[in-house]
Parts: structure tokens; sequence; C-alpha cells
């Protein structure tokens, strides 16, 4: 009998990226380094698994923006030409490194993997969508929305009717996809306002995940602190608390995992590296250095010196490290039962895209702690909320508290002084999206995909990403210019919609460029 | 939880990590960032880290796209909005319509001018507040072309509306916007440790028809069973040298390339240290090596396509790096 449960859960997400108006841009590398790096080792970690009968429990994010860039066809032929380029720049270094065996490897190893990559995204047809829909048919994975575009919650509370609009938007844009509705969401950045609850349950979702403080600070004080769930006080919706413990030990500056020397380098890419006239056909046509994703070196330590990279220590260490994490889980579980007198849960979240792009040894860690809790223990279970629920239905209920997993744990990553003026420009929008649904309950035709429009426009102006982004500092202009091209839009929209003056060419275009959510319904803002 | 932290990995600061790769590529962290700058581990400081590597790009030039339109600075509302920072600090902000601005001269002549414009913060947790029944407030000072202001309430766990108004010489306050209400959110656990316990009635109505059999329906239960029982795999630790500071940022690298390059007949077959390439249609080829230091031998061998002609030429090259 085991002692207590693990629930694994990877958050993946991207804004919506697609500019078909121009060639190559650069911000749409953003989901082809993710697709190569994350997505697609992920796929084949889980693949394998399935392949050899090893039983394992994971919960993902595919956030609303995700699905629809990796379902959508000028993106997945942008890959495929995205990926031949880089199976092509491979075969190029591994003659450029033929006098350099430690690099020519690693060179060849690329080349397997991009290769492997272009095989995997052909086998399901170009929709890595299919691949993750497999896995949840299959009972393994239990994929959960999120917001539609990923909005802040806590800094859209003065206007509600958007905050249903993210989830409900969300809802039926999953059940389109997946064939039924979701269980679970994942509140954009963890953050979580009392009341939001509210919201989910309209929409039929049963349980959401808070930052440990969410749940440790909740009213009443919770009796198993975040090991175990707790319902909504006037909802019942279920709230998950992200377990410090664990968390710590993948992403802690100090004690993560990630930062070991023998890891693959993330800054040393030879796109940076390499002399220009040679990576000048990798690079953005601009001439501007960028990541391609071939990168010879380990981490090596804190200094400048970097050495190769070496995959089988890598691979080592990766094992070392799943048995250290699971190792630890069941030291933690055994002590929290006896201390319970309960099977407790281990809840832990991380960034989807942590694993391979940012931890390129990620997805392989994953692996073997999966297959080394199936084999090697017995006190952990590896679990997704919602069978946790099925089997341990009765929950102590609180008021969880606001909180985030951002910076500091509250909203102040989405406002500082440098994104603090997006607010009145968005609730603006807000109020003038619920006047025109208010307006407008029945039209159709022109009108009606006006009123679309306008909220698609909304929904993307609300990225917590933009607000992000311009908090952290850096290559803020991007997230400037898309947040204000959004209300640019949704304001003439909506001037053009109150004068009954509505520009169909103009509609048409915006339209085929934000072409997301095609069944999205503007009366869900309200 | 400390009695877990027995078996950890002691492993160097991913902090340092980043040091290092500010010098490596300093166009993508930039130092003036303030959250990117923390020393110390602070919560969520590693989520961002990442969450920032998904978009790592440098800053290019976008004049192509035309310039920007801009939005606009009012949009002729009278509006005062408060939000939640943290626990202790909230941020209001808001847009008085000229209108309004005018309506007040009017009435306030002279005084309007000598009156102070003031944010007054209230303290209205637990009570319906209509103005007057505020457990306690302060007043914050704010210049005419102000339109936001960060407030420390020092009050985790209270409820606060804020007005924005003018304080007139004799004491009097005109009040010109009122905020919505927000509550900020306790910083420590809740003193309150009443219990309540519930099971939604749906799971309640299955478990009942199960006859109360927990668990029982779990197909995972079963299959955990029949889990084979291996040995612990121990945690390894692994040493852990000591995180030096960060040495000064000036960095450079050197590397040399090889270009070895040459035509012959366009039918001909070339190998080049006994490997095949392959030549362009008018017989020209370049090839490019990485050169590490040591000497290098390339035989460059041309057969020609009856079989008959054949010539090597073999260039060395010496590197050494000092």
């Amino acid at each position: 009998m085991n002692k207590g449960y693990l629930a694994i859960v990877l958050h993946g997400h991207l804004p919506f990226v697609r500019h078909p108006e121009h060639e190559d841009f650069l911000e749409e590398d953003w989901l082809y380094e993710a697709i190569t790096e994350t997505y697609i080792p992920l796929i084949c970690v889980f693949e394998k698994l399935v392949e050899e009968n090893i039983d394992f429990r994971i919960t993902m994010t595919l956030s609303p923006t995700l699905i629809s860039m990796l379902t959508d066809p000028l993106l997945q032929g942008r890959y495929l030409k995205h990926i031949n380029r880089l199976i092509e720049l491979a075969h190029k270094e591994i003659e450029r490194t033929s006098w350099q065996h430690s690099f020519q490897k690693l060179a060849i190893m690329y080349l397997n993997e991009f290769c492997k990559a272009r095989d995997i995204f052909e086998k399901y047809h170009r929709n890595l969508v299919l691949a993750f829909k497999n896995f949840q048919d299959l009972g393994k994975l239990e994929i959960i929305t999120c917001g539609a575009t990923h909005g802040y919650f806590p800094l859209m509370d003065v206007c509600r009717e958007s905050v249903r609009a993210q989830v409900k938007v969300a809802v039926s844009h999953y059940e389109s996809v997946f064939g039924r509705k979701p269980k679970g969401i994942w509140l954009p950045e963890c953050g979580y306002l009392p009341g939001h609850d509210e919201i989910l349950k309209e929409a039929g979702i049963r349980y959401f995940f808070s930052d440990s403080h969410g749940i440790l600070h909740g009213t009443p004080r919770p009796k198993y602190g975040v090991f175990a769930p707790v319902y909504c006080k006037g909802t019942g919706v279920a709230c998950f608390g992200r377990d410090l413990e664990s968390s710590k030990q993948v992403w802690s500056s100090i004690e993560g995992y990630p930062g070991d020397y023998n890891y693959r380098e993330f800054y040393r890419d030879i796109g940076f590296d390499l002399e220009f006239d040679y990576i000048k056909p990798y690079i953005h046509p601009d001439g501007v250095r960028i990541n391609t994703g071939i990168k010879y070196f380990r981490i090596t330590g804190t200094g400048n010196n970097k050495e190769p990279y070496v995959p089988e220590w890598a691979r080592n260490k990766a094992a070392d490290q799943a048995g250290n994490f699971m190792f630890n889980r069941q030291k933690q579980v055994e002590y929290l039962n006896d201390f319970m007198h309960k099977k407790p849960l281990i809840v832990s979240p991380y960034d989807a895209e942590l694993f391979g792009h940012w931890w390129y040894e990620g997805p392989m860690w994953l692996d073997f702690l999966f297959r080394k809790i199936a084999f090697d223990q017995k006190e952990i279970r590896l679990i997704t909320p919602s069978e946790y629920l099925e089997e341990n239905p009765r929950n102590q209920v609180i008021t969880p508290s606001l909180s985030s997993w951002g910076w500091k744990g509250y909203s102040e990553m989405w406002l500082q002084g440098s994104n603090d003026w997006i607010y009145r420009h968005l609730h603006t929008a807000s109020e003038r999206m619920t006047e025109l649904a208010k307006s407008f309950p029945n039209v159709n035709g022109l009108l009606k995909r006006a009123l679309n429009q306008a909220l698609r426009e909304l929904l993307l102006a609300q990225s917590s990403d933009w607000g992000f982004i311009m908090g952290t500092g850096t290559h803020t202009s991007y997230a400037v210019r898309r947040t204000k091209d959004h209300i640019l839009r949704f304001t003439r929209l909506y001037e053009e919609i109150k004068a009954n003056s509505i520009d169909a060419e103009w509609l048409s275009d915006i339209e085929s460029k934000d072409n997301l959510f095609p069944n999205i319904d503007y009366k869900v803002h309200q | 939880m400390a009695v877990i932290r027995k078996v950890k990995e002691k492993i160097k600061k991913v902090s340092a990590r980043k040091k290092a790769s500010k010098r490596v590529a300093k166009a993508k962290i930039n130092k003036n960032s303030a959250p990117t700058e923390q020393k110390k581990e602070i919560l969520g400081f590693r989520e961002m880290v990442v969450e920032q590597a998904k978009f790592s790009h440098p800053e290019i030039s976008r004049s192509r796209r035309g310039l920007a339109q801009d939005l606009p600075n009012k949009y002729d509302q009278d509006k005062l909005i408060l939000q939640v920072r943290d626990p202790w600090w909230i941020h209001a902000y808001w847009e008085v319509r000229s209108a309004t601005i005018e309506k007040l001269k009017n009435e306030l002549r002279d005084e309007f001018y000598k009156a102070k414009r003031i944010i007054r913060v209230y303290d209205v947790s637990h009570i319906i507040f209509n103005g007057h029944n505020a457990h306690s407030s302060f007043d914050i000072e704010v210049h005419e072309y102000n339109n936001s202001w960060y407030i420390d309430t020092g009050g985790p766990g209270r409820s606060w509306c804020v007005d924005l108004g003018l304080l007139l010489p004799g004491g009097k306050f005109i009040m010109i916007l009122r905020s919505n209400t927000v509550t900020t959110p306790l910083a420590g656990p809740s003193w309150i440790t009443d219990e309540e316990w519930m099971i939604p009635e749906d799971m309640f109505a299955r478990l009942y028809g199960l006859g109360f059999g927990l668990g029982q329906s779990s197909p995972v239960g079963r299959a955990w069973q029949e889990k084979v029982k291996h040995v612990l795999s121990s945690g390894v630790s692994s040493v852990s040298s000591p995180v030096k500071k960060a040495a000064r940022k000036f960095w450079m690298r050197v590397d040399c390339e090889l270009i070895v390059y040459g035509a012959t007949e366009p039918d001909a077959k070339v190998t080049v240290q006994g490997k095949p390439i392959s030549l362009r249609s008018d017989g020209t080829f370049t090839l490019r090596f990485a050169l590490p230091d040591g000497k290098q031998i390339i035989p460059v061998k041309a057969v020609s396509a009856d079989k008959v002609d054949e010539r090597t030429i073999t260039p060395i090259v010496v590197r050494e790096t000092k």
C-alpha cells in the first residue's frame, strides 16, 4: 500500500504569436524552439513509457493559445521549414567539426534529434495536440485548460466579465479539441483571487492550483497544509496547493537540479558563437544572431570557461537526480503520513518549457523518475488531481488567499512601474466589451463577426506574457507593440460597431491574422 | 520539513550560471531590470527566469513595421480603480474628466486653487462603507499631473477604499472620485482554526452507491499492487564547489576555421581525407572545418569520370595557439 501521492504538473503555454504578414518572424521561434526542445521530447518520453507498459500519471496544461498555434496550418508549415533548416545546419556542423571529435559527436546527436523531431511531427500529421490527446485517452495524462489567452486574473477582477470570458472561451475551445470538458484549470501564473472560483464553477471546472501560500494563508487555517486539497467556501471547487520542498529541488537557484555542471549550457549557442557568414543563413534574415538550438557546452562551472558537453555524464546525472528526487518524496510522504494519519498528496508543478528548453535534460529526468517510481519503491503513487478527488472526496472547506507563483508571490510582476500603464486601457476595453455584449444580444452577419473579433482582440491584449516581458525589462518592444496593437484593433472595432460602419475589408484582414478561437461567442463576455 | 532535508544534493548556484551567461550573451539580460538583479532567492524568482528564457531573443529594429500608433491618454471618463499588488501595497489609477474639474473650479472658485489634491485611503474591513464609517483613514498628497499611485497600506488582510479629492485650506474634504473596494491577502497563516469539511453531492451519491467502498473504484490502486519491489536507489550526493564571486564582465573568445576549396571537372569524383564530397555543378567545392590546435594533413584527391586521370593535392596546416 502506498503511503502518499505525487502529482507532477507541467504548465505548457506560449502566447499567440502568428504573423502571416511576415515571411520570417523572430518571435514565432518561441514556438518552434519549444516544439523541438520540449513538446516533442516529452511526447517521446510518454510514447516510450506506454510502449514498454510502464504505468505513469502526469497532468499538463495545454493553454488555448498554445493549442491554437500547434493546430494552425501556417505555423505547422513554418515549423517544418524551420526543422528542415536545422537539419541542414546539423549536416554542415558534422562536416565542420570533423577534426573535433567531442563536438562532432554532439553535432551527430543534434542531427538525430532534429530528424526524430521531424518524424514525430509528421507522424501526428503535424498536429502535436493529437499526440497529447492520445495519452489523455490512454488515461496516463490529464490535460487541463488555462485562461483563453493566459490573462492574469487578479488584475482583471474589476471587470469579472473578462475573467468569465477567459474561462468560458477556454472551456469551449478545449471541448472542441478534446471532445470533453476540462476537469481542471491552471489559473494563468497560478493567480488566484477569492471569488474567481465562482466563475470556474459556472464553467463546470472542478479544480485549480494555487501556490503554497494561497492555501497556507487561507481562512480558516488548512488542517493539512498543502498536502491535501481544499474546497473553496461557497463553491466547492477544489484547490491544490504547490509543495515548496519538491518545487525548490527543481527550481531553486541554490539546490535546483538544472544548474548541475554536467548539464548543457543554455546560453552558449552556435547562433552566437560561430563566424558570421557561415551562420548567417540560420539566424534572422536581418543578420540578428539568435539561438539555433545547437549548443555544444556543458555548464562546467561558474566562470567563463566552458567545456564540451558529454551526453553520458549528463544522463548519469539525470538518473542520479531522479533517484534523489524520488528518495526525498518517499521520506516526505513517510514523515507526513505519520503526522497527518492520512495519505499526503505532493503537488509539484513546473513550467513545461523548463523541461528540455531551459533544462535540456529535463525530459530525461522525468523519464527516469517515472521508471524509478514504477519499479524501485512502493511509498508513493503518481496520481492526477481528478483521480485524487475520486478517491478522497472529503476535504476541508476554506477560502484560499490571493496569490500567484510569480516573482514575490503576488501581483507585482504584472503591476510595477514598467507595465502598470496597461491596465487603464485593458479595463476600459473590458468595460466596452461588456457594453457591446449587452447592446447586441442577438445579431448576425458582419456585425456578429465584428463583435467576435472584438473579443478576440481584447483577449489577446490581456495575455499576461506582455506584462511579464515588460516587467523583465528586456526586449520589451514586441510586448508593448502587441498590447497596443490589440487595444487599437479593439477600439477601432468598438467605434465602428457603435457607428454602424464596419470596414469589412479591414475586418477580414485582422480576422485572418488573429485567427484563433474560430467558434468564439462574444456573448460570453457578460 | 527540515527532517526531510537529510539527504540532499548540493548543487551549485544556478544564479552563478546566469551571471556567467550575462557575460556571454549580455544582449539577453538587462542588468537594469530590477527582478533579475535579485541576489537572494525570492519567491517565484526561478519561475521568472525560466519563463523569461522562453522569450530569449535580442531586440531588433522594428521600423519596417511602420510607426506605432499610440493609445489615447484619456478615455473621457471619471474613474478611480484600486488593485492589490501584495499583502501591503495597493495600486490606484485614475482619470478625471476635464468637465468634472471645470465644474469644481466653478463651484469652489478661489478655494479650488488653494486646495491640495489628495487621495484618502480608508480601512473598510468587514463593513459596508458609506463614506463615514471607516475604521481609519490616511491621506497622500498628489499632484494634478499624477494619474496613479502605489499605496503602502501596511495592513495585510484588510479591505481598502480610496477617494480622490480636494482638501480645502479649512480642512474640508471634497470627494471627486471613489474607488472600488479591494482586500489585501494575509501575510501569514490565518488565526481562524474552525474546520469545515465537505463531500460534494455528486461524489457522495456515487460513494453511497458503492457502499462507502472508498478507493475500490480505482484501477490505479489495483495496478499498483502488482508492481515489483526494488531496492531503493540511493540519493547520490555530488560534491559542490563553493560559489565564487562573479568575475568582471569583460571577455573574449577566439576560434579558427579552415576553408578548403578547389575545382575540377564537374563529373570527377573527389575525396577529402578519404571521405567523398559532392561538387557544385561547375566542378567547384568548398569545405569548412573548425581548426583545432595541431597538424592537419588534408589530402584532396580527384579521379576523372572514366577513372583514367587522378590528381592528389595535400595541404598541411598547423595551428598553434599561444
